[in-house]
């Protein structure tokens, strides 16, 4: 047996106690989480190895351990744990390691993993929006709530789509994609076991087997069905899979909605039949798909919010990763539902400060997401696709 | 003031405190609530190191008993109400009708005659028992009970005529002076139905220990064969889970210290009726304290058992009523499910008095052990106080005598 030389960094399981794992000193390694855990495979399961690799401060081995993302945080370790050393809060905490470390600039992964980070990353935006109003307050002959003749309000007198809005947008979400691209591509590095992995049996290419996780985890969340199969805990079910699909879905329609307005705006200037402007018509088709999307949101977020007020304190702790992407989402859907809402009613004042909001909400949710728990979309796709490569379901 | 001294519980530890204070010359009531006493020690096949039966130590205590006068044994009796301090306590206790005579008579061959039946406590509900039982051989008292609940209408009419029973005996109530008060209320099993991932009692052929031991007893519900309780088929292999309930902040937060040494007994048992069987033993740590390592060794070396450690997490029905458990080896890191004939939970024990409360003044800690109640001239022994073995039980029983002793002396 090859021997394994252990270098444990005691700063790392410190961290990890400040990340939200802050039992995992009570593990006596009986593995009852292994078994609790329905999803965990039977060769190597988890996360019994990843408690003692926790509280070993072995961090190399932690955050480049595929299994902390396969696990969709149903709790069932944690209820059994007979110790209340929360496996779950652990796993939890090692993901959100990785979101604090994998990615340049960590100093963004620094300010993101605590509460105290967030005046400057809620100021970032806010001075960049500001700017953009004063600029183009300017243009409106100094006017900051500008109306038109008829009162009516259009966003786009201060937030202007071609020189603002759009090219800030599209600069933060390529640039967020392409950090999060090296992020995932990273990952995929330290997931890949040393030497050659021989697969036994049917392959698939790696496009099929993204397009099954897509449909499967992404779009219908099946698998948090799955965390139901494991031993009786005894709790009532979560059903937390109806909240996260309505969530889910409720992006698409809004990510759908964006792409067909910018698609009519761009493309509008270069085939004219195809244009969009906005504001659009309150029964507009495309409108009415981004209000049920901005409901969904709401709904979905509800429900999110309520389970976990409602989970048991003692073996299930939300940490702050949690609470700030629930946050910022919250912040985002009612921002925007409020601007419309003033917009209609011709309130310019509260139309324009919620609208900057909203701006500055959305901004962060784009820029930071590689460092935010929303990166979990990509990375957990990621350690997905990469187990099914080595014919692992889950 | 009193010299008389009070023990509440007949099992080994309170047999042990009442022998030694009566023959140092005090009066003392045994006060126990089940029919006969004996306590735990009664229902095991044999007790280790030595694998002797329970006859063995426990009918040398009845002999002491029986030849001491100064010993007065209430059974089917409970402590109700206390007054008085320290040296002079005054202590109701109700008697539940026994409505059998107080000689022995023997109903043998009646109790057979009967038709109603009731799953029996003793044999922890692997048999049935008749209306009018006994439930051991060498049962202390030697008397039988009529529980009239259990009797069919035939029964009733069979016994009515029967000048021997009192059908209509009243329960009743008696006050004792005394000056110090020895509590040994012992120990219950986990009650394996708050184990919900451990099959909850509903899987067949998953039995605790106790259970086994019954099965394992010349005077138990398969004559002493230890047979899946289904089927009455020699189990081909059979698991072991340590700590079912135990160690365990959801259950028993503590150690409870011997089913690690009771599972060990059982593969002995095992191994001697059926050296075929197969034997998988789950713990999360193994622990025999002091010289029972040596027993630890003997079994380790016998070919048919196997050690494993992970901690069985779930146990399902199987086909055929075997059990399919689920644990992780945690040493090679690999989940295991697997089928085996019978299962037995190591369940632990849990202080009787963290469900039962006491009307006397003593403090228990959030587990139900008995943690003070010294300075009340209240002693607690055996495993009211934590968990023991039998040898510890007897020990701690003498030790809470001679401070009993000490309490009432020279009045």
């Amino acid at each position: 047996m090859a021997q394994c030389l252990i270098k444990p960094d005691i700063d790392f399981a410190r961290s990890l106690s400040e990340a939200g794992g802050e039992s995992l000193k009570k593990c006596y390694q009986c593995a009852t989480c292994a078994v609790a855990c329905p999803m965990a495979p039977a060769n190597a399961p988890y996360p019994r190895k990843e408690m003692v690799w926790a509280s070993w401060g072995l961090k190399d081995k932690l955050t480049s351990d595929v299994d902390i993302w396969l696990c969709h945080n149903c709790g069932n370790c944690s209820d059994l744990c007979p110790r209340g050393a929360n496996p779950a809060d652990v796993m939890s905490a090692a993901r959100n390691t990785v979101y604090k470390t994998l990615t340049e600039p960590t100093c963004v992964g620094e300010l993101m993993s605590k509460p105290q980070g967030l005046p400057i990353l809620f100021g970032i935006p806010a001075l960049l929006w500001l700017i953009v109003w004063w600029l183009r307050a300017g243009f409106n002959g100094g006017t900051w709530f500008p109306t038109r003749a008829d009162g009516s309000i259009v966003f786009g007198d201060i937030f202007y789509g071609d020189y603002t809005i759009d090219p800030i947008f599209m600069l933060t979400f390529f640039g967020a994609l392409f950090i999060i691209a090296r992020g995932a591509m990273k990952l995929w590095k330290m997931f890949s076991p040393e030497g050659k992995l021989t697969v036994v049996g049917e392959k698939k290419c790696w496009v099929w087997h993204l397009w099954d996780v897509l449909v499967e985890e992404v779009i219908f969340a099946t698998h948090f069905d799955d965390c139901q199969k494991g031993p009786k805990t005894g709790k009532p079910e979560a059903g937390r899979r109806v909240g996260h699909t309505i969530l889910v879905w409720a992006f698409c329609a809004l990510a759908f909605v964006t792409a067909v307005v910018a698609l009519g705006h761009w493309g509008g200037k270069v085939i004219p039949a195809i244009e969009i402007t906005t504001p659009l018509k309150p029964l507009n088709l495309i409108k009415i798909i981004a209000n049920v999307g901005a409901l969904m949101l709401v709904v979905g977020l509800a429900m999110l919010t309520i389970r976990r007020f409602m989970e048991n304190k003692k073996t299930h702790t939300s940490n702050y990763y949690d609470w700030y992407l629930l946050g910022v989402i919250w912040a985002v859907a009612l921002t925007g539902i409020f601007s419309q809402i003033f917009r209609l009613a011709e309130a310019v004042g509260p139309a324009f400060l919620v609208y900057y909001l909203h701006l500055v909400f959305v901004w962060m949710l784009f820029a930071y997401l590689p460092w935010s728990k929303l990166g979990h979309l990509v990375y957990r796709t990621v350690a997905l696709l990469h187990v099914r490569m080595y014919g692992r379901k889950y | 003031m009193s010299n008389a001294i009070l023990v509440v519980g007949g099992g080994f530890s309170g047999l042990t405190a009442a022998i030694e204070a009566a023959e140092l010359g005090h009066d003392v009531y045994i006060v126990e609530k089940s029919p006969w006493l004996g306590g735990r020690v009664a229902q095991l096949n044999k007790y280790f190191p030595k694998l002797c039966p329970p006859s063995c130590g426990l009918e040398i205590q009845f002999q002491r008993i029986r030849k001491n006068p100064r010993i007065h044994v209430l059974t089917m009796a409970e402590v109700v109400g206390l007054s008085g301090q320290k040296g002079d306590y005054n202590v109701r206790v109700a008697i539940k009708p026994r409505k059998t005579p107080p000689h022995n008579v023997d109903f043998t061959f009646l109790a057979s005659s009967l038709d109603g039946t009731t799953p029996s406590e003793f044999d922890l509900g692997l048999s049935e028992r008749k209306g009018l039982y006994k439930a051991m051989p060498f049962a202390y008292p030697a008397r039988y009970v009529l529980d009239t609940d259990t009797l069919s209408k035939a029964d009733m009419a069979r016994l009515a005529a029967n000048e021997k029973l009192n059908m209509d005996e009243e329960p009743r109530e008696v006050s004792l002076q005394v000056g110090a008060i020895v509590v040994a209320t012992g120990w219950k099993p986990y009650d394996v139905t708050n184990l919900s991932n451990l099959g909850a009692g509903s899987v067949k052929n998953c039995v605790s220990n106790m259970q086994l031991e019954r099965l394992a007893s010349p005077f138990g519900p398969t004559q002493g064969n230890i047979v899946r309780p289904s089927d009455g088929r020699i189990p081909h292999n059979v698991a072991f889970v340590q700590c079912a309930g135990s160690r365990d902040q959801n259950h028993l937060n503590f150690c409870s210290y011997i089913c690690c040494m009771a599972t060990l007994k059982h593969c002995l048992y095992l191994a001697e009726q059926h050296p075929q069987t197969e034997v998988t033993v789950f713990y999360i740590d193994l622990r025999a304290p002091g010289r029972y390592v040596k027993v630890l060794e003997k079994v380790q070396a016998l070919p048919n058992v196997h050690f494993i450690k992970g901690k069985v997490a779930n146990v399902e029905q199987g086909k055929d009523n075997t059990c399919v458990i689920q644990a992780e080896d945690a040493i090679r890191g690999e989940k295991l499910t697997l089928n085996y004939d019978m299962v037995v939970l190591a369940t632990g024990m849990q202080p009787s008095l963290a469900t039962e409360k006491l009307p006397l003044p003593v403090p228990v800690d959030s587990d139900g052990f008995i943690t003070g109640g010294e300075e009340a001239g209240i002693y607690a022994c055996g495993c009211a106080l934590m968990p023991l073995d039998v040898t510890r039980s007897a020990q701690s029983g003498t030790a809470a005598a001679l401070k009993a002793v000490q309490t009432v002396k020279g009045r």
